[in-house]
């Protein structure tokens, strides 16, 4: 399912939002294994659907993998296709938002530990230009293909504008 | 009332613990007012197009950030009309009404505004809402959370008291510092102990949310909950963040498979001297919504460390309860907090926990003390260590289900020694400060830090900083757990770090049992409709909570 993610999640999206704002029921799955809240949990009844983001089944992330070297740490982390179906079997459970998030943790996945917490950082309140956020946000579209994370962003900048809260608005405690 | 005479009746009430305690008058003002002040707004809601642009009679133009996201993402506006035409009461009587399923209740309160919510609250009494807790809960099993600290911050200590407290029931422990670069060390005590005393142990560690989130990612902890959210737009931003920040991060939590709750409480504005006259419920209700929005599973409410603050005040007490049950109604999983120490009076501190610990929530406490009060580095807990034969004794008196087992003697001791070698071990292969057999022995034997020695300090901060500095992480301490013999808590870690992949515990309200399967509110969700629904309590867990080892047993007669 590799180019094609990035639509499906885009529309995934935007399916959430319009349930959330008065749209029709959401696709409880749209695509993605028809993975729904029967399949859970994923580490009993899905193992197949389970795997590190090299491709290591989840039945290999044993003690004695990582001992001869074959498994290592990287190997103990979500792969964006997971968060895929989380997401999912949280709609089916009749939780939009937390789908919504998982959709932009879904992005994450392929921001470095260090850029994701420098973000984090900038956004926080009086931190960062307007421009200075509208840079992060072009980042998260071009760089890493991340749109929701981008919208997300770009919403905070027009929020700290109207009520004041970029780095210009306070005055410097430097 | 110098020179009147005196009643010794008087005098002996005024000598009372509870006199020790503050009280103090409601005062709308500062927003020293728990619930339904005059000067809360009042309910409405006006949507366009398919957007709320009046919201709690404030136009759009005019929200707060946080009233701007709360509207957007924490309100269903297709459901909104119909939710919003009820009167308090009518809705306030569905939560009670076994014959209204929880999901039909779930329905109609997230399309409510936040005024009409904490009103919603305060046409109820405290039975009505312990009836609202029982049926609104996400997860129908209840479960425990403890505090693992010390006041020495000394990692055997840690693990020692991190495996009892698995041990005895707590199925996820927090941990925070005395020293702050103590933290690493604290982390990884917790990390091997709770494993020794159940396997499938959550634990975390609290500390400023970059670190936390560095520690989780390393694969140190598994969760994190102290994430701070707040009720007025200019205590937000005195706390360093925005929703929209805070719910940045709960996806970088998502994005490497960590589980994470917000943090809030009643009387957080009021401390922070800017609670703009609301009351304190309508405060923290704005906090729920943010947490709903922001798509964070779950939510640490019940006032906290701010509880000094609504149990000053008339009905403070009854309002914690409230927003523990508005968490609920939102579909979140809630840590119902009693946990800070508040009262001198061991009557307030009882009844204080009794809405939570009888209804049942996800988290009761969260935490209990598992430590003595003085080894408790959250500034001193409502229940400790020390009180845990009361507590088991309350959940026999009552047959009601509140996380806990009794033990005996030689198995604590036999789990606590296991725990303080395993750490003994891990420092050992990593080169860390040594770890004696004296130490291992007397954290074995001990109840607080007081009957323990000094570690080097110097050296085991700077061993704690290389651990950070060299990238150590979860497998690393897994495959040094192994090359020393502790081949089944190396299994144990492994099996945790295999939930970073599944993700199952990202889902509302969940708990890892010990063959590694997650139980949330997906899988275990509250059924209760009533008498003979819900949680039932099992025979053979009857059977563990009569057994407590002191009660005499008729066949000895």
């Amino acid at each position: 399912m590799a180019q094609s993610n990035e639509e499906l999640i885009a529309s995934v999206v935007r399916q959430l939002m319009k349930e959330l704002n008065g749209g029709s029921a959401p696709a409880a799955a749209s695509g993605d294994a028809g993975v729904s809240a029967a399949d859970y949990p994923l580490g009993m009844k899905r193992r197949d659907l389970l795997k590190s983001p090299r491709g290591i089944p989840f039945d290999e992330l044993t003690l004695e993998n990582v001992e001869s070297g074959k498994v290592i740490f990287e190997d103990f982390s979500i792969s964006a296709d997971v968060l895929n179906y989380q997401g999912n079997i949280a709609v089916s459970a009749g939780r939009t938002q937390i789908a919504l998030n998982f959709a932009r943790a879904r992005e994450m996945t392929k921001i470095p530990d260090e850029r994701i917490l420098e973000m984090y950082n900038s956004l926080r309140p009086h931190r960062s230009t307007k421009d200075e956020l509208l840079a992060i946000a072009g980042e998260l579209q071009d760089k890493y293909g991340a749109s929701v994370c981008a919208g997300f962003v770009k919403e905070a900048a027009d929020v700290y504008e109207r009520r004041k809260l970029l780095k210009g608005d306070l005055p410097s405690t430097d | 009332m110098a020179g009147t005479k005196r009643s010794k009746r008087f005098e002996v009430l005024e000598n009372r613990p509870v006199h020790l305690d503050g009280f103090i008058g409601e005062w709308i003002e500062v927003g020293l007012y728990a619930m339904g002040s005059p000067q809360d707004p009042k309910p409405s809601i006006r949507i366009e197009s398919g957007k709320v642009v009046e919201m709690d009679g404030k136009v759009r133009a005019d929200f707060s950030m946080i009233e701007q996201f709360v509207a957007d993402y924490a309100i269903n506006v297709k459901n909104a009309p119909e939710a919003m035409a009820k009167s308090e009461v009518e809705i306030a009587r569905m939560l009670v009404d076994i014959n209204v399923p929880r999901p039909e209740c779930i329905r109609i309160f997230t399309a409510l505004t936040p005024a009409k919510i904490a009103r919603v609250m305060d046409s109820m009494n405290i039975v009505e809402m312990m009836m609202a807790m029982q049926k609104m809960r996400c997860r129908q099993t209840p479960a425990n959370q403890a505090h693992v600290t010390s006041a020495k911050d000394h990692p055997v200590m840690l693990a020692a008291d991190a495996a009892e407290a698995t041990y005895r029931g707590f199925k996820e422990i927090e941990t925070t510092v005395g020293v702050v670069r103590y933290a690493p060390f604290n982390a990884l005590a917790l990390l091997v102990g709770g494993q020794v005393g159940r396997r499938g142990t959550l634990s975390q560690d609290a500390l400023e949310e970059a670190f936390e989130l560095q520690v989780g990612m390393r694969g140190l902890t598994h969760y994190a909950e102290t994430v701070s959210v707040y009720g007025t737009e200019s205590v937000f931003v005195d706390g360093d963040d925005t929703p929209w920040s805070k719910s940045f991060l709960a996806s970088a939590y998502a994005s490497r498979g960590l589980k994470m709750r917000f943090t809030s409480g009643t009387g957080s504005e009021v401390q922070m001297g800017a609670a703009e006259g609301k009351s304190m419920l309508y405060l923290e209700t704005l906090c729920v919504m943010v947490t709903k929005g922001a798509g964070v599973q779950g939510l640490q409410n019940g006032s906290i460390s701010c509880i000094g603050v609504p149990g000053a005040v008339p009905s403070g007490i009854r309002a914690v309860a409230a927003e523990n049950l508005i968490t609920m109604c939102l579909d979140l999983e809630v840590a119902s907090g009693s946990d800070q120490t508040f009262t001198h009076s061991d009557q307030r501190r009882t009844a204080r926990t009794i809405p939570q610990l009888f209804a049942g929530t996800d988290w009761i406490f969260s935490g209990y003390s598992s430590t003595p009060n003085y080894d408790n580095m959250f500034a001193g807990s409502n229940w400790d260590i020390e009180d845990m034969d009361d507590y088991l004794a309350l959940q026999r008196d009552f047959k009601i289900d509140g996380g806990m087992r009794p033990v005996k003697e030689e198995d604590v001791i036999a789990v606590r020694n296991k725990a303080a070698r395993a750490i003994q071990a891990v420092f050992a292969e990593l080169g860390f400060p040594p770890i004696t057999d004296e130490e291992v022995e007397a954290c074995t034997y001990a109840n607080g830090s007081k009957d323990i020695g000094d570690r080097n300090i110097p050296e085991d901060l700077k061993a704690a900083e290389r651990l950070m500095k060299d990238g150590i992480t979860g497998v690393d301490i897994a495959k040094a757990l192994a090359k020393r013999g502790f081949r089944d808590v190396a299994e144990s870690l492994i099996l945790m770090m295999r939930q970073r992949v599944a993700g199952d515990y990202l889902q509302t309200s969940s708990w890892v049992a010990s063959d590694g399967t997650v139980y949330s509110a997906v899988n275990d969700p509250n059924t209760y409709a009533g008498p003979g629904t819900g949680y039932k309590m099992s025979d053979e867990r009857w059977e563990e909570i009569k057994s407590i080892p002191w009660a005499i047993r008729a066949e000895d007669i």
